[in-house]
Formats: C-alpha cells, structure tokens, sequence
C-alpha cells in the first residue's frame, strides 16, 4: 500500500537527485573556462594582403586548441573564443571594433594590427588598459612604442628593419655587395610609408648609397610621371611601396620605361613574379618560401594541408608569409605562455612568460627584451623570366 | 629633360583621355537632364570589373569583354534611369542625392561579389613603343586611340546628326524642341544610358592598364568634373581637351614639384583658367 508518504518522498527524491545532478554538471562546466581572443587585421580591402593571412591563421590554430580539447591552466581547463572583426584597414573603424573588443567582450589578448594607421589611431585608448591587455601586432609604428612608459601593451610580433638581428640592414647590406650606388624610393605618402622612409633613409646613407625620395598618394594608379622622373636620375634599385596593391601598377609600369631592379621590403613576391618577363631583379623580403619550406619542413607541409582542408580554397602562397606575424605560431605561444605563467588573466605575467619563450613553429620565434619578435626569414630574388633564388637566414 | 617633358606630355595626353571620357559622360548628362551624375564613376568601376571578370575568369577575348561590359553597364544604365534618375529630371539636389546613394549601392554590390581584393587584369598588349628615346606603352597608346576616337566621334553625332541637333536643341530650349518634335523623355533617358556607356567603356579599358578595386571610380568622377568645369558645361570636345589639360597638369608638375601632391596641380590648373575664363575655357559666359 502506498502511504502518502511515499507519494511525496519518491518524487522528492527524484527531484533532488535530479537538481543535484544538473547542479553537479553546472559545476563540471564552470571547471572549463574560456578565453576570449580579439583579432584586429584587415581581412578586406586594399591593405588585406597584411591582415588576411594573420587572421585565417588565427582561426586555424584556435580551431585546432579547441579541437584537441583547449588547454589546462593552474588545474582548470579552458578553451578559446575568437572575436575577430574586420577593419578593412579603417583606422576609425578599427577603433570602434578596438572599444567592443575591451569594453563589450573584455577581451585581455589582441593579435593585430598590422597597419601602422590603425595602431596610431587605437593605441591610446587601448593604452587605458595598461597591464590589463596584450596588443599583439606587426605594425612597423609598434617599435617606436615597445619599452615605453605605459606602453606595456605593445608586443611587436614583426621582425624589426636595423639592428643586428634586422632583416632590412641584411638587405641592404646584399646591396652593398652588388655594388649599388645609388636606389630611388617611392613610397605612399601616408604613416606607414613615412616609417619606412625615415628606417631605411639612414641604414642606405650609412652605406654610402645615394638616394631619391618620392612619394604618392596611396589611390595612385599612374606613377609614369613620377618613375620617369626617378628614372631619368639613374638610379641602380627602385625600392617601391610597401603594399601589393600599389607594387603590382608599379613594377608594371617601371619596367615600362626602363627600371628593372627592384628592392622590397614590405610586399610579396607576386608583383615581381607576374612581371617576370619584363624586370631584372626583384629582391625581396620574405619572412618565408612557402613553395619551398613546403617540401623541405614537416610543420609547413602540415599547415599547407591543413590550410586546404580548412578553408576548402587554394593555399595563397603570395599572402601565407604574413603569418609570420600575429598567425597561427602566436596563439600556440600565447597558450604554452599562459601555462607557463599559471594564469590567463595576469596579463604581465603571462607577458613575462611570452617574452622568456623560444618557439619553435613555422618560424623560429623569441622575444627581445622589448617585446619585439626575432625570427629566420628568407631573401627571395626573382630574376628575370621567373627564376628564383631563395637565402635563408637565421639572426643570432 | 626635354626627352623627359615630352615624354610625360604624352603620358598627360593619354590619362587625360580617361578623364575626358568621363567628362563628356558629365557633361552631357547634365546638359540634358540638369543632374551632375557623381554615378558615373561606379558604373566606370562596374564596367572595369565586367572586362577584368570575363578576360580574366572568363576567359573571353578582351575586344569581346569590352563590348559585353559596355553593354551590361549601359543595361544598368537603363535600369538606374527608370528606377531612378527619371524622377529627378531638372532637379539638381535630388539628382545628386540618387546619385550618391546609387554610388554606396553599386559599390556594395561590387564589393560582395568581387570582394575588396584589388584586381588585376593579365597583360592584354605588352610591350612598348619607342619613337626617338620616348617611350609609350602599346596598350596605354591604342586605349587613348580608342577614348580619343570614341569622344571625337560623340561630338560628330552630336554636330552632324538629327539626334544630335535635337539634344543641343533641348538643351538651348526644352520647350521648343518638344514643340519641334524632340521625344523629350526618350532623347534624355538616351543620353543619359549614351553617358553610362561611355563611364562604363572607359572602366572596361581602364582595366588592361591598372589595378582595379571597388572604389576608383570615385577619383575619375572628380576629375571629370573637374575636367568638365575647366572646359565649360556643354561642351564634349571641350571635355576633353579639358581631361587632357588636367592629365597634362598633373604629369608635368610631377617633375618638377613632389609628385605626392599631384592632384594639387590639376586643381590650381582648375582655379588659374577659372580666374581667366570664369564659364570654362569653352563655356557661354551666359
């Protein structure tokens, strides 16, 4: 017989039981924390040969953490969450998406910019947050930033020009060897290409290499007038823009009217390439040979398919040398710093972590103690009819 | 350095055809429909893409993709016309406002079917011309021959055929040609598509000589307004001596002043022959 008892109490329990274990796997998923991750690149527009690249790379790699179950910090487990917004190289825009990056998402760890206008116009509010949050990108204006007061923030992840570990004093220094006497610059007349200009103006003085600067309005199409002005001073090596965009017009159109050796700094091989026929050499400043590290380094050949697999499209071996900054290395380095560090919300501890770190990736990878990546790279030259020599070098 | 000024003078004349084909578009749609057009220039970047698409990805012949995108501008032409522009006749602000808005649309849809990628279109005719140590590259040389014919031959209709007078008619007197017999709304839906075409045919050879994106079309549709005043309004030949005056401007003052501020010198070229002429090198004082 059934008393009334146990019409309450068998329900009761029930209930309990059940209450206890939905509370119980509340408590489970509360163990597994998440980390939240902003991007800040160009991923359309005319500077999205800088950004797209970094943030596909992004992408893959917090698929792949999240994938094989996230990561373990001090005993709790935590997977990634990526909010990466496109800024289409707007500095404006950039901002505003910077603000909901930090104020709406809270986000503590940031990869990008790569573009020296959008780090302009985004790094004094993020600089509110000093010692809050990480900016992580490969902007050239980052340098001037890195050991700044209040500037804790900045991580460069983009190798710097001069120095002794600086790619562009190697190249220049390539130059030297060929004997060249004198290179005509012709750069966009903007943040960016002013930085260049003022990096490279001394290293090419000091060498004794004459030069002459002109620059461009970055909508510019047709450079005839102006190339046919630096071209008519002789000059042995036109070193041109810093973006695909405006290399593509002008490679095509200086070796129109005669200028055939050509200088890179900033840019892919793509304009020399597509040019070929036509140009005489085109040295340039590759963080790395996909075509050739493909064959040759295992975790290249796996981030290639990997990368097809991903995105289900070609792997653009043009843009995928970008990734040499704020990509796909850097969030498995910000992860093993995190653990390293025990914590992923005490930003300068993590920051120490990441600075102390030699990875070992698609790229060789450390810190100096600024904050500033060091890492190998190649010099590709491309001569003409579209053979391609290719040096690696690994800074000491 | 006279090598070198004859040199950019030619290259003046050329970037000048550009501008002009989009002057002569300005200035006869304002002629006849009283609007300034700022649209043209998204249906130059429209037909830019049409030629680069169906050379590039297509795989069609480059004379074919040139008339396809022709054609499919002036389609839309048709399409922004009735939809649009045939409520604003005469009406210079709302003209402008549809105008704007029109530009954000065709961008837009620019934008999300090629992406903001810029493009660029295989060498179409590579190589260069040298006539005694000047240098000017084929395909540059034949697009200016074909802008430069195309515009001469607008102003020959415009002259010596029956549609021609009619739309200098409506022009001088609305009231008048309509009375005479002048289809009104016919020849101003005409001229403005005739206007688009040739925005759309000077994006679709755009394409051979440079990188194309989403918005360069904006920088044409100033010159050629710039071009336009500079000639007088009404004026077609005078459109395009005007896009090769300011084409001419801004090479020359490349050599001898930073090249960074080249649009500077178009614009004080723009004020100088204002300050002469106020109505245009060729523009009724009236």
């Amino acid at each position: 017989m059934t008393t009334w008892h146990h019409k309450i109490a068998r329900p009761a329990l029930r209930l309990a039981g059940a209450t206890s274990l939905v509370f119980g796997l509340a408590g489970a998923a509360t163990a597994q924390g998440v980390v939240k991750i902003g991007g800040l690149e160009a991923q359309t527009g005319p500077a999205s040969i800088f950004g797209l690249m970094p943030s596909q790379g992004v992408r893959m790699a917090v698929e792949e953490i999240n994938k094989g179950g996230g990561f373990d910090v001090a005993g709790k487990r935590y997977t990634l969450q990526l909010i990466s917004p496109d800024t289409q190289g707007n500095p404006q825009q950039a901002l505003v998406q910077a603000k909901k990056l930090l104020e709406e998402e809270k986000v503590q760890y940031i990869f990008g910019p790569y573009l020296t206008n959008v780090f302009n116009a985004v790094s004094p509010y993020v600089q509110q947050y000093n010692g809050k949050v990480l900016l992580m990108g490969g902007a050239t204006g980052m340098h001037g930033a890195l050991g700044k007061p209040n500037m804790d923030f900045v991580i460069k992840t983009m190798p710097w020009d001069t120095g002794s570990a600086g790619y562009g004093s190697m190249m220049v220094d390539l130059l030297v060897k060929r004997g060249v006497k004198k290179v005509a610059i012709l750069m966009q007349n903007d943040a960016g290409g002013k930085a260049v200009v003022d990096i490279y103006t001394p290293l090419f003085k000091d060498r004794n290499i004459e030069l002459i600067t002109e620059f461009f309005e970055a909508n510019t199409k047709d450079f005839t007038s102006t190339l046919a002005k630096l071209a008519a001073a002789k000059p042995d090596y036109l070193f041109p823009g810093y973006t695909d965009t405006s290399l593509y017009d002008i490679v095509r159109q200086a070796s129109e009217v005669g200028m055939t050796h050509f200088f890179i700094t900033r840019g892919s091989i793509g304009p020399g390439m597509k040019n070929a026929a036509m140009i005489d050499s085109y040295i340039a400043w590759v963080p790395k040979y996909f075509e050739q590290a493909e064959k040759t380094q295992p975790k290249v050949a796996k981030f290639v398919a990997d990368y097809k697999a991903f995105y289900k499209t070609p792997f653009p071996y043009d843009q995928a040398p970008q990734c040499a900054t704020s990509c796909y290395d850097h969030v498995f380095m910000l992860v093993e710093a995190m653990k390293k560090a025990g914590t992923v919300t005490e930003v300068p501890k993590v920051k120490a972590a990441l600075l102390a770190m030699q990875y070992q990736g698609l790229w060789n990878i450390r810190y100096d103690a600024t904050g500033e990546s060091i890492l190998n790279f190649d010099v590709v030259e491309v001569k003409r009819g579209g053979k391609i020599d290719v040096t690696h070098i690994e800074p000491k | 350095m006279t090598q070198l000024i004859l040199g950019q003078l030619i290259n003046g004349v050329i970037v000048g055809t550009l501008y002009g084909i989009v002057a002569a578009g300005i200035t006869l749609t304002f002629g006849i429909t009283g609007i300034v057009n700022f649209a043209l220039g998204a249906f130059m970047t429209l037909g830019a893409y049409m030629s680069w698409y169906l050379t590039d990805r297509v795989g069609l012949a480059f004379p074919l993709a040139v008339v396809l995108s022709l054609l499919a501008t002036m389609v839309a032409g048709v399409v922004a016309d009735q939809a649009l522009f045939r409520h604003t006749r005469n009406n210079l602000i709302n003209g402008l406002l549809v105008s704007i808005g029109l530009i954000s649309v065709m961008e837009a849809g620019i934008l999300m079917t090629w992406t903001a990628t810029p493009q660029e279109m295989h060498f179409v005719l590579p190589g260069v011309l040298q006539v005694g140590g000047l240098v000017v590259p084929k395909m540059k040389g034949l697009v200016a021959l074909i802008l430069l014919a195309v515009v001469l031959g607008t102003y020959a209709a415009l002259t010596r055929t029956w549609i021609g007078r009619a739309a200098f008619a409506y022009a001088q007197n609305p009231e008048a040609a309509r009375l005479m017999g002048v289809r009104t709304r016919l020849l101003q839906s005409g001229v403005f598509v005739y206007s688009v075409g040739l925005a759309g045919l000077g994006g679709a050879l755009y394409a051979s000589l440079y990188s194309i994106d989403a918005g360069f079309g904006g920088t044409y549709v100033l010159k050629g307004i710039e071009a336009a005043i500079l000639a007088g309004i009404g004026s077609v030949g005078g459109a395009l001596i005007g896009g090769i005056l300011l084409g001419v401007a801004e090479a020359i003052g490349s050599i001898f002043l930073p090249a960074a501020y080249k649009d500077a010198y178009g614009l004080v070229t723009l004020v100088l022959i204002l300050l002469l002429k106020p109505a245009g090198l060729f523009g009724d004082r009236k």
